[in-house]
């Protein structure tokens, strides 16, 4: 069994397809995130696919801080995608809250409403950076401690709320 | 009987038809990378992929069809995989033949596209209801020339089998230059079948987010994905069985890699024909099959009928 496992968590490291999801950035990020997709930096390298559906995805590319309308769409979204999944918070809005952190209309960080795993700071993030980030958390997989949040802990989270 | 079972499950049958499947993947995406001047994804990532899929939680919709939803993919993979036994790939000879067997290959072929449809409706999500209409729109359009194409061929060669069509071809060498026209129609009805660019319209993951394989996930989509790289291997090699029937060669393995280069020959003109064109509308692509390549395989088979005649006088 111990090498089912093992092959499977090389299929988990090498093909790793992403979903990317504005959660209310002011598109600088996602211009970072398509740019680091496109010929010029080229994520495919690493196997990953920028995927429309978040049933296909692994890994969820969050940019921005997280809206009060945007919140619950980003919980379906999460519930959407099939274990095992990772969230990426892209930027420094979508990891703190940044500027936009105090603002009426603003949750903050990603973390507060659903579970992250990679935080990349930048405002934009550039798009080594976020190349660095990926695979920071794929070579985590190979580790004893994954940067794996237990999504069972998602009791806690806020689903349902309007 | 042990050696028909390990002929179809294992050589040139289903786990050949696999692990093929997943070369020809990986030389698509990777021609296709080179083409657009990025690195491109190593040689294992399909398998990876495979993997990954296998090892992923499978979510079945609430609202959908239990039983067609998970048992479609199965089907789609025991058609394509079935329609490979029946076309000549090396030999001169298929596994199994029968007078006739070019009509079942054609049936077999609709099968997945079937399962597209009933996966994508019956997944009860607009996405993929949206992805399942034009999947279905889009089979009633290449599907006619690319059998007209097909046809004419075998019209030439008086017979409705493919293994007797290649015997007639050998027989009659450079005929098959004369259905080159239709080789080419055949190939652009082709891309319609696989839903590859300019054709990839219900999957325009632009617009309808990944059209029937909305809902599809884990094991599901695993075996989606083969059925289209299948479905490439099959679609190819019918094309390279009926429209470049030579090279069946006395020496097995000379022969067996003349099919490979045939097979990987037609795979490029699909990943440059992916790096070179954009999406079509809907409408464009049927008004364009119909009003274009229809009259253009009426033509081809215009002169299948003429070189006939041709050949009968002589």
């Amino acid at each position: 069994m111990a090498i089912i496992k093992k092959i499977i968590n090389w299929g988990r490291i090498k093909s790793p397809w992403v979903l990317h999801f504005n959660t209310g950035a002011c598109n600088a990020c996602d211009i970072e995130i398509i740019a680091s997709l496109t010929p010029r930096y080229d994520l495919e390298r690493f196997g990953v696919l920028l995927k429309g559906t978040p049933r296909h995805a692994d890994i969820l590319l969050c940019s921005g801080p997280v809206t009060k309308q945007v919140e619950c769409r980003l919980l379906r979204i999460y519930e959407q995608m099939a274990e095992p999944k990772f969230v990426i918070a892209v930027g420094s809005c979508a990891s703190s809250g940044g500027v936009f952190g105090c603002c009426y209309n603003v949750e903050g960080g990603i973390d507060t409403v659903i579970p992250v795993s990679i935080y990349i700071p930048g405002c934009p993030v550039n798009p080594q950076a976020l190349i660095d980030g990926l695979v920071k958390l794929l070579a985590s997989l190979e580790g004893p401690s994954p940067c794996m949040k237990d999504s069972k802990a998602r009791d806690d989270l806020p689903i349902g709320k309007p | 009987m042990l050696k028909e079972l390990f002929n179809i499950l294992v050589f040139p049958g289903l786990l050949f038809l696999f692990i093929f499947g997943m070369a020809i993947e990986f030389v698509d995406r990777k021609l296709c990378a080179r083409l657009q001047n990025r690195i491109g994804p190593p040689w294992y990532q399909p398998l990876a992929d495979f993997i990954k899929l296998l090892g992923k939680e499978d979510v079945v919709p609430q609202e959908s069809d239990v039983a067609v939803f998970k048992l479609g993919p199965v089907f789609a993979l025991a058609a394509a995989a079935t329609a490979f036994l029946y076309i000549p790939l090396w030999n001169k000879q298929a596994l199994f033949s029968f007078s006739g067997d070019i009509i079942v290959v054609f049936y077999l072929l609709t099968i997945p596209t079937l399962v597209f449809f009933l996966g994508g409706w019956y997944s009860r999500s607009v996405f993929s209801m949206i992805g399942a209409v034009r999947t279905l729109t889009q089979f009633f359009a290449y599907e006619v020339p690319l059998f007209m194409c097909i046809l004419s061929s075998s019209l030439l060669a008086n017979t409705w089998s493919l293994s007797e069509m290649t015997v007639f071809y050998l027989a009659h060498p450079w005929c098959w230059l004369f259905t080159l026209p239709g080789f080419f129609i055949a190939l652009i009805a082709l891309l319609g079948k696989l839903e590859k660019v300019p054709f990839d319209i219900p999957e325009a993951e632009t617009e309808i987010v990944a059209g029937a394989f909305t809902e599809y996930g884990g094991r599901f989509l695993a075996f989606l994905r083969t059925v289209l790289n299948m479905e490439m291997v099959v679609g190819s090699s019918l094309l390279a069985a009926v429209f470049l029937p030579f090279g069946f060669v006395h020496n097995a393995a000379l022969s067996f890699m003349i099919f490979i280069a045939k097979i990987l020959f037609i795979t490029a003109l699909i990943a440059v024909a992916h790096s070179v064109v954009a999406r079509l509308r809907l409408n464009q692509m049927v008004s364009l099959c119909w009003r274009v390549f229809a009259p253009l395989a009426f033509l081809q088979v215009l002169i299948s009928l003429v070189i006939k005649g041709f050949l009968v006088m002589r």
